[in-house]
């Protein structure tokens, strides 16, 4: 009998437990109703993106010396080539360059290793198109500069956490000329001097 | 008790002044409480439909809709028309006929219950003598449109979801139909309007939840997995299952579905207000009130006030158990399907039982505070 | 003739319309499964009788048990036993259906005696109406204990019985287990497990 008892006891502890705890995760969830939304409406506003975003490759067709480093870093051999040896100069002569950003995985090795540095990562994500080989861009396309979010009339755009003041969470309704945390870099140069 | 507002006295009486027999006037009014129910119900659908959306959104730190109207009151609406203008899709193979029998039958006992359900002493479209018991029973007609359209569907999926669906109504209609049992025992009576009556007279501290703290709660979870909302939306497991017996299903025939759940939770909150929260009842007695500031009971400007403000906290106590629910839905994460039979049969049901029993030993102790 | 009488009238044609069909679909029909729903048309058409008789009672109760419970069980049968089987001829059937045939003339004949014994007076008590459920009570623990018990003791028994069945410990282990490996194993020839380290590949 005491056992049995014992058993009910414990039965409802571990019960009770389990209703406190549902309670404690409504309490968590109500609490999460209270704070502001983080979201950004997107098409008409947009987060400038960081200094070191990896978007979009951009590629500089007078620069480059077809060496092919590029395509010998990349993980999946993406960028393509396409050269001639010129008799008279003896060099490389570049006819065609291009990367399928359908495939590319943005880890930048080409644009680290680049000797010219004729590649360099944008700040352009807005990569959807109807045909995915629309993505594969050319030299032409990838000389391109993309369009800052800051120049769009038609976009607000809003500080990424990085670019806030310091505590500030959201980016809604900034203090005009509100800096964001630590030195920037001409006031590191700044203070070097 | 003064008997407040007769809706349809004053509805037949009017017509009849306009000259109409009494025969005819009594035959226009007959379609109108079923007008008025429809319509109530889906605008309750509509303003949950809303509510859910705003509420998750508000619980993950999102906006929600927000262009569709003002607040995106209209979202709803739009949903609806969207589904309304979908292609309605029977797949190849399927059984057309129970395909399409299945949501009907799915949906209509959830607004057939309706009927029961009061807003004020009079303010109730038929105060049938079985009251709660109809709800009961209405609902347990569910589960074979729920097979019936998982079946139908000719996909392996749906055949689990149904078959999911229907053992968990069906093990969960037990503890619901005992809890409510134990209500019933206390009003003596099966009618809604009874039970509320019973709860009247002393405000907040005459409500039921304080007598039947146990019955309460396991009402709410049994409500909650008879509607299959979140911790217990096993038959439509989008991981598992895809969507569970929904998941052929498009169009109107899903717009059914999804209508039959929503109202469905509307009408389990409602009937939760109603036997564990006073149903149309303020928080203090309004007689009280009325007492205090020396207004006779039968002045017509306090029975209107009394009317609206029984219907307003009707649905502020249901509204309110529906926040619940949706915040319910973010918080807990699924049980499982031995976890959901386990708790069903193995915990709610014994407890439920206890309780009956207890509430009886109790009614006949102490028969002042227990109905006698 | 007015109003309700009317109603009831034509509600009433309807309603047995619909259970006789309904009840001529579920022996005749072909599938099993249209039969299972059929017959959950038939409890319902049955309550809806028992409505128009003023017993609204019974009618939920009919729809709770025989609709919510035993038609719901019924089609849980049929839809978790799917197996299909080559027809094969019984031999000596004739015995089965002559004693079909024997039990279902004998039912039909007990139930027309008793039609035709009944007094279809229409009784004079006031109906109950919404105290029904007072009255049945009242009738359950006086006149009718004895049946009441009996079917209570039935269920009972039913309960525990499904209760053994559910919770059966003994179960067969060799031939559960041989079953389940040689359902578990691919018809493959055994082969040497690849070394995935590099130690493994020196020796
Ligand atoms: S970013 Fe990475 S994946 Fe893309 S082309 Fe350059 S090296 Fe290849
Ligand atoms: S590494 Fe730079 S220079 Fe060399 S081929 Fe690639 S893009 Fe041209």
């Amino acid at each position: 009998m005491l056992k049995f008892l014992k058993q009910v006891g414990d039965y409802t502890k571990e019960a009770v437990q389990a209703g406190k705890y549902i309670g404690q995760g409504l309490a968590v969830t109500f609490d999460h109703m209270r704070r502001r939304p983080v979201t950004v409406q997107y098409p008409y506003e947009k987060l400038i993106p960081s200094e070191r975003f990896r978007g979009r490759i951009h590629f500089e067709f007078d620069k480059c010396i077809a060496c092919e480093v590029c395509v010998r870093v990349c993980p999946i051999n993406l960028p393509v080539v396409d050269w001639e040896f010129n008799k008279e100069s003896k060099k490389k002569q570049l006819n065609h360059y291009s990367i399928d950003f359908g495939v590319c995985i943005f880890c930048g090795n080409c644009v680290e290793f680049c000797p010219t540095n004729c590649l360099s990562m944008t700040e352009e994500y807005e990569l959807s198109t109807y045909d995915r080989h629309e993505l594969n861009f050319d030299s032409v396309a990838l000389g391109r500069l993309p369009y800052k979010v800051t120049d769009d009339a038609m976009v607000t755009p809003l500080r990424e956490l990085v670019y806030l003041p310091k505590g500030v969470l959201d980016p809604h309704d900034l203090p005009p000329g509100s800096k964001r945390a630590g030195a920037r870099p001409e006031e590191i140069v700044e203070s070097e001097k | 008790m003064n008997p407040g507002i007769d809706l349809q006295g004053s509805f037949i009486e009017s017509l009849k002044s306009f000259g109409l027999p009494p025969g005819v006037a009594k035959v226009l009014w007959m379609p109108f409480p079923m007008l008025i129910m429809l319509v109530g119900a889906t605008l309750g659908v509509f303003t949950l439909v809303w509510l859910e959306r705003k509420i998750s959104a508000a619980a993950q730190q999102r906006i929600g809709p927000e262009f569709i109207g003002p607040l995106g009151i209209l979202a709803p609406l739009a949903d609806g028309l969207k589904l309304v203008f979908k292609e309605d899709v029977v797949p190849a193979k399927a059984d057309g006929l129970l395909f399409t029998l299945g949501p009907a039958i799915v949906v209509i006992p959830a607004f057939l219950s309706y009927l029961i359900v009061p807003f004020g002493q009079n303010m109730i479209i038929t105060d049938v003598g079985m009251g709660i018991f109809l709800w009961i029973a209405l609902s347990s007609v569910v589960p074979i449109g729920l097979l019936m359209s998982g079946y139908a569907s000719n996909n392996k999926y749906s055949l689990l979801g149904g078959l999911r669906a229907a053992a968990q109504s069906i093990s969960y209609e037990l503890p619901l139909a005992l809890s409510v049992l134990a209500i019933v025992l206390m009003s003596n009576s099966l009618s809604t309007v009874d039970i509320v009556n019973q709860q009247t007279g002393y405000g907040i501290l005459g409500w039921n939840i304080w007598r039947q703290p146990v019955g309460f709660l396991i009402f709410w979870i049994a409500a909650l997995a008879e509607c299959e909302r979140i911790p217990f939306d096993l038959p439509e497991a989008e991981e598992e299952l895809v969507a569970g017996y929904q998941t052929e299903y498009s169009g109107m025939k899903f717009a059914l579905f999804y209508i039959g759940s929503y109202v469905n939770l509307t009408l389990s909150a409602l009937l939760f207000a109603v036997l564990y929260l006073g149903g149309w009842e303020f928080f203090v007695p309004i007689g009280t009130i009325a007492g205090f500031l020396n207004i006779s009971d039968t002045t017509p400007w306090l029975q209107v006030v009394a009317a609206v403000l029984g219907i307003g906290m009707t649905l502020l106590k249901a509204y309110f158990l529906i926040f619940i629910a949706i915040l319910m839905r973010w918080t807990v994460p699924r049980v499982r399907i031995d976890q959901l039979l386990d708790l069903g049969w193995k915990f709610l049901l014994p407890v439920s039982l206890v309780n009956l029993l207890i509430t009886a030993g109790l009614k006949l102790a102490f028969p002042v505070a227990f109905g006698g | 003739m007015n109003l309700a009488e009317g109603v009831q009238i034509v509600s009433f044609g309807i309603l047995s319309v619909m259970m006789l069909g309904a009840a001529i679909g579920v022996v005749l029909l072909d599938s099993i499964v249209y039969s299972a729903f059929l017959l959950g048309g038939v409890f319902i058409s049955i309550a809806g009788l028992y409505l128009l008789l003023n017993a609204d009672f019974i009618a939920a109760a009919q729809v709770l048990i025989y609709v919510g419970a035993v038609n719901v069980l019924i089609l849980f049968a049929i839809m978790l036993v799917n197996k299909r089987q080559e027809f094969q001829p019984v031999p000596r059937a004739w015995i089965r259906k002559a004693a079909t045939a024997a039990v279902c003339g004998g039912i039909f004949a007990l139930l027309s005696t008793m039609v035709l014994s009944t007094p279809w007076a229409i009784s004079s008590a006031t109906p109950a109406g919404d105290a029904s459920v007072v009255v049945i009570g009242l009738h359950f623990f006086s006149d009718f204990l004895l049946p009441f018990e009996l079917a209570s003791i039935l269920l009972l028994m039913a309960l525990i019985g499904a209760v053994v069945l559910a919770r059966r410990e003994f179960l067969p282990d060799d031939d559960f287990e041989k079953a389940q490996a040689e359902a578990l194993k691919l018809p493959e020839r055994p082969r040497e497990l690849v070394p995935s380290g590099r130690n493994e590949t020196v020796k």
